[in-house]
């Protein structure tokens, strides 16, 4: 589903992204770690073309991510998304449907099956100034599923939510997983990921350290955490 | 999931462009203060003038005070459409709509072609209406219609496309209010090349130039070259209000001199914007 090779990515002096390679496979629950400043974010950011490689090619769903085709297959999620507070969370869902083609009917349709799945049945119908960034974080999940997308692009999707509401998006986004959906989860809950995670890779410094099956990381009674740890620091 | 259409995404865009603008509140307020403006100019219709002792006609009271009106409503509307423009980039990128947009299967082109189509509709609709009310105030007065008046302002609206590409492409390079100033700036020095054109070509400016004592005229003066090569938006709507009235053939030069000014500015905002790094 994803393919990057070889890719580099630098910004004047500094690499952010050095010779990167890995792909991640169909319905593929696949886990992107590194302490801040690892190229995670550079490497979303290439997938979706908001900036380009300084080297190296990246593909979605076999379309090189130069293609405004390849995105066809993704929906977005951001760190800390932002919606403009003029709207109301069924306005912004209804516009984002409407810029992918979608049919009014259509878009009303899939729109009420999104506000049930995100949890904000009788919510959606005031301004996005009034929610709370929790409930903003819902929203922006809800228009990355819009369009039935095959991969999910989720930068720290749990960030700003009470352990409850954490605990609600981790099980949809498992429900998601059952219905052969591939996500990509940029996170630094390390215990979210062990939990539900099929895949990791471990960034620092641009340079990719370990990309392997989550069982195959955690070995001999330690957690992600403490693979993470002896990675980056070591 | 289906690519959609790319005009139909340009449309969407742009519709939504349009709202985003109308939803503000400044934009009202300055739309109906605007609107009331013109509205009481109505009173200056019914005056009595005398000029060189000799007083004018309703009708020519009329004809010369719709066109001062023309030229004041133009003008007026290429400075809110530049006010409007040059916030538009960074509003999308603060309330997370420029990489919700780029996030889905549309090229940068679509986007920054939808902006620049909601905002140069919404402008050219803004002036359209306050040109069409002084037309219904001056058709009253003088018991006869003016279409011209009308077809003079769609002339001018490209003034307005030149205005939103170039903050548009400004906003890109510099902070919003130096792309507003540099929009202003360039509309300005439009206004003075013209004033000195103008000039030089009536009789009055025709002696002040044959006077020995002046400087020796050089082949090419620098008014000459900045009236023929400096985006000429004053002139172009100098050419657009000659089909109000009696003022004889339009000149199309300055009216060619903006549509190619837009052509180049497109060009270059798309191919910046291409490479624009979307945070």
């Amino acid at each position: 589903m994803i393919e990057l090779h070889d890719v580099t990515k630098q910004y004047g002096s500094l690499t952010a992204v050095d010779h990167i390679s890995f792909s991640v496979g169909k319905g593929e629950y696949f886990a992107l770690l590194g302490p801040n400043g690892a190229g995670k974010t550079t490497i979303v950011k290439m997938l979706l073309d908001f900036t380009r490689p300084t080297s190296g090619t990246l593909s979605v769903d076999g379309i090189s991510s130069k293609e405004p085709a390849g995105r066809s297959a993704v929906g977005y999620l951001a760190e800390n998304p932002r919606i403009p507070p003029n709207l109301t969370g069924w306005q912004y869902l209804q516009r984002c449907a409407e810029l992918l083609g979608m049919r009014r009917s259509e878009a009303t349709d899939q729109g009420g099956k999104i506000v049930e799945l995100i949890g904000m049945k009788g919510r959606e119908h005031t301004k996005v100034n009034t929610y709370s960034r929790g409930m903003i974080q819902r929203f922006g999940l809800g228009a990355a599923l819009m369009g039935n997308p095959k991969l999910l692009i989720l930068d720290e999707p749990t960030s700003g939510l009470d352990p409850i509401g954490i605990r609600e998006i981790r099980q949809l986004l498992e429900s998601l997983k059952r219905q052969g959906m591939t996500i990509l989860l940029n996170s630094h809950y390390l215990s979210e990921v062990e939990k539900i995670c099929d895949t990791a890779a471990i960034m620092n410094s641009g340079r990719l350290l370990l990309k392997d099956s989550i069982s195959s990381i955690i070995k001999d009674g330690e957690t992600l955490e403490d693979v993470f740890v002896r990675l980056v620091k070591g | 999931m289906e690519t959609p259409k790319a005009n139909s995404i340009v449309l969407v865009v742009a519709k939504y462009t349009l709202a985003d603008e109308v939803r503000q509140k400044s934009m009202i307020v300055m739309f109906v203060i605007s609107a009331l403006s013109v509205f009481l100019l109505r009173e200056c219709y019914k005056g009595d003038y005398v000029v060189n002792g000799q007083a004018l006609s309703a009708d020519a009271i009329a004809w010369t005070l719709s066109k001062v009106i023309f030229h004041i409503i133009a003008a007026g509307a290429m400075f809110i459409s530049a006010l409007l423009t040059m916030r538009v980039f960074k509003r999308d990128r603060d309330e997370g709509m420029l990489s919700c947009i780029l996030a889905k299967p549309i090229a940068r082109w679509q986007y920054v072609a939808g902006k620049i189509l909601g905002l140069w509709a919404l402008s050219a609709l803004f002036m359209f209406i306050l040109h069409s009310i002084v037309f219904f105030i001056t058709s009253l007065s003088m018991k006869t219609p003016i279409p011209a008046y009308l077809v003079a302002s769609l002339i001018c609206s490209f003034n307005l496309l030149f205005v939103v590409l170039a903050v548009f492409l400004l906003s890109l390079l510099l902070p919003d209010i130096a792309a507003f100033l540099c929009a202003a700036a360039v509309g300005l020095i439009s206004l003075a090349v013209n004033g000195v054109h103008s000039l030089s070509q009536s009789q009055m400016g025709q002696a002040m130039m044959q006077q020995p004592a002046g400087p020796a005229p050089s082949g090419v003066s620098w008014w000459k070259a900045l009236y023929y090569f400096w985006p000429n938006l004053f002139g172009s709507q100098l050419s657009a209000s000659s089909l109000i009235g009696t003022d004889g053939g339009m000149p199309v030069y300055p009216l060619i001199n903006v549509l190619l000014y837009c052509l180049i500015l497109g060009v270059v905002l798309l191919r910046r914007f291409r490479d624009e790094d979307i945070v």
